[in-house]
């Protein structure tokens, strides 16, 4: 310990930090103190912290290096020093993933563990746990044992906590701890029983019923630690969650009543816990909801800080679920938007910007912007999605709060931050036609220094989008052209591209920014000058037929369905040219939009793959599937059986230029039956041609497996609608329910009814995004396009948003230029929406409806096949 | 008042006259290595123990002399770490189950693959045929005709049979550990 201090003492005397420039090789050479004999503790311990700061700064050894370094390291177990020792092992903890054969202190440290010395055992448990593996758990297991319920309260915790870091690589060893922990869980020390616990509950986790039993015990004697009683409640909820109990029996359910009961439990903590707990559950009723409440909104006026966060984010959290329970709250929150602790305030005024008036809007932006510098980017994030859900709610605000994010992203902040304003305002754009134009002027001004190459390559493109249908296009050139001169390569290319949108969109600019894209293909990078290249070509070519298929409406082809149609062509005879028609159109993957967005959401974006890369993955497998081309489309799976049955069955739809692929998910629910050479029976409409059935050798119970059908399609496509009536034929064999092994190799027919399935237009529509659609609309107006057109009557809906969502349900289409929103108060409405029929057909629709006794609808189509355009009319009717 | 004297005594020997000495135990698993430090240490014998998982480090004190013993693990997979601890130290002791034959081979072929480590050059070697209590067990002459042992010229090597069970021999061990401490050697 004396050592300790001293070094302590010097730390003070030079400010500077001892360990600022270390270097690695030097540092690993030192390591040849440790064979020193008589070990030089105070020394040894130096070198030992250099490494551990090495380590977390984030220096990489290798693994040679490492185990060369643990090997030392392991020389000084003959030292009795008790800093040392616990250094040791803080190595040994570091080092454990990265050197060779760390078992070698196996021996050592469960001496350690269970030796005299109590400074050690904690430690040494938990050093143990990072060099063991499960084939070496069994060495151990008698100690780990012992350890669990020792009655030293920190050497039980160590094993109770190491216990359950290697249930994760180990758990069936693990699992014969349970009577160790059970009686760790009598323990009097509050931790021992937290953790004890914790272990437990991790045990029994995947036996509901032994949850339940250990709850219910848990729940009926008082636990006497309070984390214990924390998780208790979480373990409980879990529960009340899976059962999926109805409010109004949940409020006689025994673990309700005890989340409840602990609502006057002594421990703040265990009040807050219950409070969160239930204002979270699923299904409440606002009875059971107001003294939860109340709990929070004492909370509120607590001087002490912790519990005024809490609260005040809890609130925060469910503002959306339950918005008149937080209202109720609404005069506490005004009370803590002045609260010294900035997160606090934020959070209080973020809550109210959800909950409160329009009239109260521009009060809280004030209020924020005073100290909106002061908070975190964390924080700042929370500030710009509650004005993210503003704008939606309460469009007519949009100056107030465009100005505000306008000046917040003149501000500092990190890339996370400066994006999510950044996403505000393209939402605030794409979703309100009047803030279009402010919005991008602040885009442009905030482009003009932008360190963030992916925003200002995003804010480029949504410029060439938006940009030349605004009133005056000629304005949004001189911002563009600026980023040419002063970026770095991945934004001028983006740059080049948008000045090229403003050219095949805007006649009257063409000449000027041609003269633009002749500068720019003297630019020193290769990308930039091809583009700038590629535009020019097709700009001088006066077409616009060309601007628009290869400027304005680029073919946004699925990549991983063209790179596998490429390399199919590849591996094909060569002679006929590739057809990029036929490779489908990326599937326009929508954010889902919910709730959730006025939450502190931080969930990293995976990338979207469509169903149809997914499913084309799963297809490629099933033989002779080639022969069908690529997939057009996927659809969402249907239900063919009750979701309680002896069966389950489910439907996936792919569909082919030609053909249908029936995908069946079946899953056998009885224990006792082995299902064998499963496969669906269809009957077949007329026109409908059946190609193969591909059955599931063998459906064990609980396993899903799948069947596929294989149909062609009718060859005139108006009677390709169609309704398909299917049943489930196979073979049973009785079986064990606890091997799943089949009794005998009898078996016998048998046969289950499904629901019939359908075919419709949708199904064989993909759906896609015209991001200009007047101007294909208008090329659409030549000779291989034709036309159809009908009239109708919708008399089953009574407002224009019902019948726009109807129609573009049935029909399959993407609307564009928003479109498909209804603006408030209006009788005459228009849909243009757009779509590729199976085969690569494009397909525009344009949609009149009118609001008289019901809504009337004119419906234009225009595809380049005669049958599919009749086939779309008349599936309205 | 006579034994406190005497450890007083003790005591300030071992300040001017105090010895130190590092010796690395090997051989097979269940040759005896663990048992054989208990005995010395203790001279305690106890008929079942559990493997060595790794290593144990013992300091044992024999008069003045201190000896820091670094037993490890016989078990084929620290085999290839017995050099690490083998680098350095004032002698080798190799271990042997002299009373099973069958493994003497396997024994042999350990015990020349480590001394053949050009960074355990002139290390002392004391080979210790355990066990010879038991029936059938080699004596000194049969284990260094199996172990090979006149073939190793460039460095000291003994060997001796022992019991530890029986604490046969044990005393002549101790004795040429000590004159092979520091002073002694070097």
């Amino acid at each position: 310990m004396g050592s300790f201090r001293r070094d302590k003492d010097e730390e003070e005397d030079g400010p500077t930090n001892a360990y600022q420039n270390l270097e690695k090789t030097s540092v690993l050479q030192e390591t040849r103190t440790f064979n020193e004999t008589p070990v030089n503790a105070r020394k040894c311990i130096h070198i030992l912290t250099k490494i551990l700061y090495l380590i977390n700064q984030g220096e990489v050894l290798v693994a040679r290096e490492a185990t060369d370094c643990f090997f030392a390291m392991t020389k000084l177990f003959q030292s009795k020093d008790v800093v040392l020792r616990r250094m040791v092992y803080l190595g040994i903890k570091e080092l454990s993933s990265i050197a060779e054969d760390v078992i070698i202190v196996t021996s050592s440290l469960t001496k350690d563990m269970t030796g005299k010395e109590d400074l050690y055992r904690a430690a040494a448990i938990r050093a143990l746990c990072s060099i063991t593996d499960h084939t070496m758990l069994q060495a151990v297991e008698r100690y780990m044992k012992q350890c669990i319920v020792d009655k030293n309260a920190a050497v039980s915790c160590a094993a109770l906590v190491s216990s359950l870091r290697l249930a994760s690589t180990a758990g069936d060893v693990v699992k014969r701890w349970a009577n160790e922990a059970q009686e760790a869980m009598n323990s009097d020390n509050i931790m021992v029983q937290y953790h004890a616990l914790g272990l437990l509950y991790h045990i029994r986790k995947s036996d509901r019923l032994a949850v339940s039993k250990l709850v219910n015990k848990l729940t009926r004697g008082s636990l006497k630690s309070p984390y214990a009683v924390c998780m208790l409640i979480r373990i409980a909820c879990k529960l009340i969650e899976e059962e999926d109990v109805p409010a109004e029996e949940l409020a006689d359910s025994p673990l309700y009543s005890f989340i409840e009961s602990c609502l006057r439990h002594k421990s703040e903590m265990v009040i807050y816990e219950a409070a969160h707990a239930i204002v979270n559950l699923k299904n409440t009723n606002p009875r059971m909801l107001s003294p939860a409440f109340s709990i929070l909104q004492l909370f509120c006026g607590s001087p002490k800080a912790t519990l005024r966060f809490a609260a005040v984010r809890t609130l925060n959290k469910v503002a959306m679920t339950h918005p008149a329970a937080v209202t109720t709250c609404n005069l506490d929150l005004e009370g803590l938007i002045t609260d010294s602790n900035r997160s606090v305030a934020t959070l209080a005024i973020t809550t109210l910007l959800k909950t409160g008036a329009e009239s109260s809007v521009e009060r809280l932006m004030k209020q924020i912007s005073t100290f909106v510098a002061e908070i975190s980017d964390e924080f700042k994030v929370v500030v710009v999605q509650a004005i993210c859900a503003l704008c939606a709610k309460y469009p007519r605000k949009h100056t107030v709060l465009m100005n505000f994010l306008s000046g917040m992203l003149r501000e500092e902040g990190g890339l996370e931050y400066k994006t999510s304003i950044v996403d505000t305002i393209i939402t605030i754009i794409e979703e309100n036609v009047d803030a279009k134009e402010s919005g991008l002027s602040h885009l442009c001004e905030f482009i003009e220094d932008c360190e963030h190459v992916s925003l200002a390559v995003r804010i480029l493109h949504l410029l060439g989008k938006e940009g030349p249908f605004a009133a005056t296009p000629s304005k949004y050139i001189r911002f563009i052209y600026n980023r040419v001169i002063l970026e770095s390569p991945i934004v001028r290319a983006a740059a080049v591209t948008a000045l090229a949108q403003f050219g095949a969109s805007c006649p009257a600019l063409l000449a000027n920014i041609l003269v633009l894209l002749g500068r720019c293909q003297m630019d020193p990078d290769d990308e930039v000058r091809d583009r700038a290249t590629y535009y020019l070509c097709i700009l001088n070519s006066a077409k616009p037929e060309l601007y628009k298929n290869y400027i304005i409406e680029r073919e946004n082809c699925s990549l991983a369905l063209l790179e596998k149609a490429l390399s199919d062509h590849l591996n094909g005879d060569l002679e006929s040219h590739f057809d990029i028609s036929i490779v489908p159109k990326a599937a326009i993957v929508k954010p889902e939009i919910n709730n959730d967005v006025m939450m502190v959401t931080s969930a990293p974006r995976a990338p979207k793959i469509t169903r149809e890369e997914e499913s084309a993955a799963r297809l490629a497998q099933l033989p002779g599937i080639q022969v069908l081309g690529p997939i057009h489309r996927s659809t969402s799976p249907i239900q063919l059986t009750e979701s309680e049955t002896e069966y389950t069955v489910q439907c996936i739809k792919h569909i082919f230029a030609q053909h249908v692929v029936f995908q069946f998910d079946c899953l056998n629910t009885l224990s006792d039956q082995f299902l064998e050479n499963v496969r669906v029976d269809l009957t077949l409409p007329e026109g409908y041609t059946a190609r193969a059935v591909i059955p599931c050798p063998k459906l064990p119970y609980n396993e899903l497996q799948t069947t596929f059908v294989i149909v062609e399609f009718p060859p005139d496509a108006s009677s390709s609608i169609a309704t398909f009536g299917a049943t489930l034929r196979f073979v049973v064999k009785d079986c064990d329910p606890n091997t799943g092994e089949p009794d005998s190799e009898e078996g016998y027919d048998d046969e289950y009814m499904l629901e019939d399935l359908e075919i419709t237009v949708a199904d064989q529509i993909q759906k896609t995004k015209k991001n200009n659609f007047q101007v294909a609309w208008d090329a659409a107006d030549s000779e291989e396009w034709l036309q159809a057109e009908d009239t109708f009557v919708l008399s089953a809906v009574s407002n224009l948003q019902d019948a726009v969502n109807t129609i573009i349900k049935i029909l399959g289409l993407g609307a564009a230029n928003l479109s498909e929103k209804v603006p408030e108060g209006t009788h005459l409405h228009t849909v243009l929406c757009s779509g590729a029929f199976r085969g690569g057909v494009e397909v525009l629709v344009r949609a009149k409806l009118a609001l008289s006794e019901g809504v009337t609808l004119n419906l234009t189509v225009r595809s380049t096949d005669q049958d599919v355009a009749e086939l779309i009319t008349a599936a309205i009717g | 008042m006579l034994a406190l004297i005497n450890r007083i005594l003790d005591w300030f020997k071992s300040i001017f006259w105090k010895e130190e000495m590092e010796l690395t135990l090997v051989g097979l698993q269940f040759s005896g290595k663990t048992t054989f430090v208990n005995v010395i240490a203790s001279g305690q014998f106890a008929e079942d123990m559990i493997p060595t998982v790794g290593f144990n480090m013992r300091k044992i004190t024999k008069g003045n002399v201190t000896i820091k013993v670094w037993d490890i693990g016989g078990q084929p997979r620290f085999r290839s770490m017995w050099e690490r601890y083998c680098r350095g130290v004032n002698a080798i002791v190799y271990m042997v189950d002299a009373a099973d034959l069958d493994k003497l081979e396997a024994s042999r072929n350990e015990l020349h693959s480590l001394l053949d480590k050009p960074q355990l050059n002139g290390i002392p070697v004391l080979v210790l045929g355990n066990k010879r209590d038991l029936p059938g067990a080699l004596d000194e002459t049969g284990l260094i005709e199996r172990m090979n042992l006149s073939s190793i010229q460039d460095r000291e090597i003994c060997c001796y049979s022992i019991s530890c069970k029986e604490k046969d021999n044990i005393d002549i061990t101790l004795q040429w550990l000590i004159q092979h401490s520091k002073s002694q050697s070097r």
